[in-house]
């Protein structure tokens, strides 16, 4: 492989992952952007997303790396599991916030952050209590056609990706800035009290923001597993990380930067892997997120909400 | 953050910024356990009983493994310690701690191992005089093996750790809470990932091997778990001993002072980085020393022995325990050790064999010993929802005042010349003509964003004199104070305090030169008793560091004897509205006394002006004219008074010259009568119409 085409592989695959990390970053922004919570828990409703839509697949007899479906049956296959993860993974959040985290609303200092720490613990052990602590096999059921560029290749799996995150986003981004309750959730994460004092549910719009965080979370524990083929209970803390990272870089709060913030890490990750040795693909990351917040705790695009405190 | 951008204290209303430790008081069903524990000779008693206990346990139980267990019980205990410290003390979240354990655990690691043998040179040789390394021939090779002795690697790894701690705080402490939280996580991600790539320096994933164990003479401890226990428990016990003098002294009220609310303790004279700084780089020293320790126990380290599971198995011991209660937080390591090597276990066995009699092929064959995360996450959730003031709460619940005590007479007849003072005040207060203002402010100008709050504002304090500064709200008032006391630091101009320029400094370093100040909102530190408040205020005015806190030297005694003394004289200076509360947390005081507590806390740090914004809002008219005639009797002293106030009775009873701002310029200023009859004012304040009928 010549240089240039290595470098656009990895170009490629960077995108493809950083699509995925910007569909996780959003959870964590949609969130902090409401409440000045850092959610912990998103780490592990992503692992869960991955587990549910294997289950789906394996519900419709898909298992392993062959490929048994085509055209539109695959396509179908694909769809609803793509829905039933989003869904379940939307009411575990929801049953999140409703259980653990509403009780605690007003409670000042990072006691509810500290809630969602003990709240992920919980989500990965009982899934490696039940399911155990083994690496699963994820289905592999999209064929293996690419398109070709000299000899760096763009499978269909990842035109799949970039479509899917640019639909999700594109619809978060409307609901957010068109609909009603987005206009709600806007008001709320600029000033809850006079939010609700406006006769804003301020119940409902953060039950909302955890309903599409934790879908899009679903969603992109669903590519992780289609992209890795494989996943286990304990794959929820490095990418939620990295995730994290991303809607810090971006500005943390702010719905484009954590799309951007997302890209740019899947980016990083990707040439780190290539030219700097994938082994220290995390010391770069992380140094990058101390460095953000100490030099620009606000991230690139800076936040859009004032900080409350 | 930025504070340029916002005054700090703009917001009506606006509660504490890190309020980690403001929670309920445990519930009154409690008392009798805890009661007794309130007198001293009980708590030493059952000090004293623990210690005993502590110390024949292994010829009690008298089994290697359950030694075993206590060792790392003690190597966990002090790291909630020191976690205690940064977490509970000071209110800084820290999730990568362990970082700071593995850095201490490798340091001991690596200088007493074979893994790092550079060649022999001249160099060694008066190393190898001091026996921290030895001379090795191998295959006619001379090598360096590195034999530092456990005894003093212990103290060398805590400064090793604590360096690293100072030198990865100092950029990010200044952080808010939760962005300071993720920062750390970081941090404690890197620091294991370096172990396990750096194969070089630290055998990366599989570990350091053969690491000495520690000697004493010619005693080698071996394998045997029973001398590690008595080092641990010695580790153990001098850590508590530290972290309980510690947080008795100045530089505990300090911590807890930015715990509870950080802008009033820059502005009573806290250094905040410096004293978070400390925090981080102490709390980063107990856990190289429990790095050091238990690797010298395991005689090996791995870098799985570090990571963030760690670092929240940590948190969890001291959130369980109780943040900031050091007894707790030894309780909360030990608890959860108990469940990871004993309790697991056994329940394992009960619900295996349970699986068995009713034929249940999961419960038979689960292993509840991998559950322990589960467990730590399931305590995390409960105690956030139920007790977060953790099981031995640092705070305990005072007891309320009797009726008799809550409504005892007050003074009613309150006179200027009752209020004494044996250190503020003399001549050099006095204002001579001629002399130095205390406070002249030339054409400061402060802006947020497009918004111009002071426009060239020109204002002199003589010194011995009361100047109050009057105007409609949003008139630059408190911006006026935030600027002087530097909590605004947008400011363009001059202010010079006796002759000196100001402007630019913090406020720890205004406060120092002799300017303190009250809030307009009122910003107590709300976890600490009124004397502890009022403590806080002499915080500059005294001179312990962390070495005599802990070790009590005579100085150190005899300084915070004279604090104490300062501390009631001040309290009387307001009768018996504070004397029979100097116990009481101050969440429990009336809005009027908070704000005596507030001037108290003020006044304990012997300042030569004192800045008042708006010190009876809330108080009824009688406690107004009470409090100014305090005010008058603090001013007969020799202090200085710069006072924002609305109530215009109280005004002309105090002031010697009035200064009035509207739209962030000085409109007029002169004696209280003339600018009560000016016309200007009588606009800003009533309208026009107003004034035209005035």
């Amino acid at each position: 492989m010549s240089p240039f085409d290595l470098l656009l592989q990895q170009f490629v695959n960077g995108l493809s992952l950083g699509a995925m990390y910007a569909l996780l970053a959003l959870g964590f922004t949609i969130v902090y952007g409401i409440m000045e919570l850092i959610n912990f828990s998103h780490f592990n409703v992503f692992m869960i997303g991955s587990f549910v839509a294997m289950g789906v697949l394996s519900l419709f007899g898909l298992s392993g790396q062959t490929v048994l479906l085509h055209g539109f049956p695959l396509v179908g296959v694909l769809v609803v599991a793509l829905v039933v993860t989003m869904v379940a993974c939307g009411m575990l959040g929801v049953g999140i916030e409703r259980l653990a985290l509403r009780p605690l609303r007003g409670v000042q200092g990072p006691m509810a952050m500290i809630t969602t720490i003990g709240v992920s613990y919980v989500l990965s052990n009982a899934v490696m209590l039940t399911m155990g602590a083994n690496t699963k096999n994820f289905p592999n059921p999209i064929p293996s056609v690419a398109l070709h560029i000299g000899t760096a290749q763009i499978t269909v799996f990842q035109f799949i990706i970039w479509a899917l995150s640019a639909v999700l986003m594109g619809g978060l981004y409307l609901f957010v800035q068109r609909s009603k309750l987005g206009k709600a959730m806007r008001a709320t994460a600029q000033d809850p009290d006079a939010a609700l004092m406006m006769g804003v549910d301020v119940n409902r719009v953060i039950m909302t923001a955890f309903f599409l965080g934790s879908a899009l979370a679903g969603a992109a524990g669903f590519i992780f597993g289609l992209y890795y083929n494989f996943t286990n209970f304990g794959i929820g803390f490095t990418a939620g990380l990295r995730a994290f990272t991303a809607a810090v870089l971006g500005g943390i709060g702010n719905i484009p930067g954590a799309m951007i913030g997302g890209l740019l890490i899947g980016l990083i990750e990707a040439m780190a892997g290539q030219y700097i040795g994938a082994k220290w693909a995390d010391v770069i990351i992380f140094s990058l997120l101390v460095l953000v917040l100490v030099c620009r705790p606000a991230g690139l695009l800076g936040r859009l909400a004032p900080t409350k405190s | 953050m930025d504070t340029t951008t916002a005054p700090p204290d703009a917001k009506p209303g606006h509660e504490n910024t890190n309020a980690l430790h403001t929670v309920q008081a445990p519930p009154a069903k409690w008392q009798w356990l805890t009661a007794p524990f309130d007198k001293p000779a009980v708590r030493t008693g059952a000090i004293a009983l623990l210690a005993v206990l502590a110390v024949l346990f292994p010829v009690i139980t008298g089994d290697q493994a359950n030694i075993d267990a206590a060792g790392n019980a003690a190597a966990y205990a002090a790291l909630a310690l020191g976690l205690n410290i940064v977490v509970g003390f000071c209110g800084l979240l820290d999730l990568g701690y362990a970082a700071f354990f593995a850095i201490g655990a490798y340091a001991y690691g690596i200088l007493t191992s074979w893994q790092i043998t550079p060649d022999w040179s001249g160099f060694w040789v008066p190393f190898a005089a001091l026996g921290l390394v030895h001379k090795v021939v191998q295959n006619d090779h001379a090598l360096v093996h590195f034999t530092v002795s456990f005894w003093l690697m212990l103290p060398i790894s805590g400064v090793i750790s604590a360096f690293f701690g100072i030198l990865f705080g100092a950029p990010t402490l200044r952080l808010r809470g939760d962005y300071l939280a993720i920062v750390t996580l970081g941090f404690g991600e890197i620091v294991p990932i370096v172990a396990r790539n750096w194969t070089g320096l630290t055998n990366g994933a599989a570990g350091l091997n053969g690491i000495a164990s520690p000697t004493v003479f010619s005693y080698k401890f071996g394998i045997d778990a029973t001398p590690y226990y008595y080092v641990g428990i010695g580790v153990v016990a001098f850590l508590i001993f530290a972290s309980t003098r510690l947080r008795e002294s100045r530089i505990g009220r300090a911590w807890m002072a930015i715990r509870d609310d950080e802008i009033a303790a820059g502005a009573m004279g806290i250094n905040l980085t410096r004293f978070k700084l400390l925090a981080f780089g102490l709390g980063a020293a107990f856990a190289g020393m429990a790095g050091t320790f238990y690797v010298a126990k395991l005689q090996t380290a791995t870098p799985d022995m570090f990571g963030f599971p760690v670092s929240i198995m940590i948190l969890v011991m001291v959130v369980l325990g109780g943040l900031g209660s050091v007894w707790g937080v030894v309780l909360g390591a030990v608890l959860l050790q108990l469940l990871q090597s004993w309790f697991l276990g056994d329940l394992t066995q009960w619900v295996n064999a349970f699986g068995d009699a009713i034929h249940n092929n999961y419960l038979s064959s689960i292993d509840l010993t991998q559950a322990s995360e589960l467990i730590f996450g399931i305590i995390l959730v409960l105690m956030m929802l139920y007790r977060r003031e953790g099981l031995i709460p640092a705070n305990r619940r005072q007891r309320a005042l009797s009726f008799e005590q809550q409504h005892a007479t007050v003074q009613t007849h309150v006179r200027a010349e009752d209020v004494t003072l044996s250190q503020i005040g003399g001549e050099g207060y006095i204002h001579a003509p001629g002399a130095v203002p205390m406070l002249e402010i030339n054409d400061l100008t402060v802006r947020f964003g497009g918004l111009v709050a002071l426009n060239k504002v020109n204002i002199t304090v003589p010194a011995g004199s009361v100047v109050a500064v009057i105007g409609p709200n949003g008139s630059g008032k408190s911006t006026l104070f935030n600027t002087i006391t530097g909590l605004v630091r947008a400011g363009e101009g001059s202010i010079l305090f006796q002759g000196n320029e100001i402007l630019g400094l913090r406020s720890d370093q205004i406060l120092k030169t002799g300017i303190a100040r009250t809030f307009q909102n009122i910003r107590l530190f709300t976890t600490m008793t009124v004397a502890e408040n009022i403590m806080v205020g002499l915080h500059a005015r005294l001179r312990a560091g962390p070495f005599s806190a802990v070790f009590r030297s005579p100085k150190k005694l005899t300084e915070e004897a004279a604090g104490r003394d300062w501390v009631l004289e001040i309290a009387k200076i307001f009768g018996n509205r504070l004397m029979p509360r100097l116990g009481q947390t101050v969440v429990g005081l009336s809005y009027a006394n908070r704000r005596r507590v507030e001037i108290s806390r003020a006044l304990a740090s012997k300042p030569k002006l004192l800045l008042l914004d708006e010190p009876t809002a809330g108080m009824n008219t009688s406690e107004s004219l009470e409090l100014a005639e305090q005010i008058k009797g603090l001013h007969a002293l020799g202090l200085t008074v710069l006072i924002i106030e609305h109530k215009l009775d109280v005004v002309t009873r105090i002031a010697d010259k009035v200064i009035v701002l509207d739209h962030g310029e000085k409109l007029t200023e002169g004696l209280p009568e003339e600018v009560r009859r000016n016309e200007q004012v009588l606009e800003a304040y009533l309208g026009r119409g107003a004034a035209a009928h005035a």
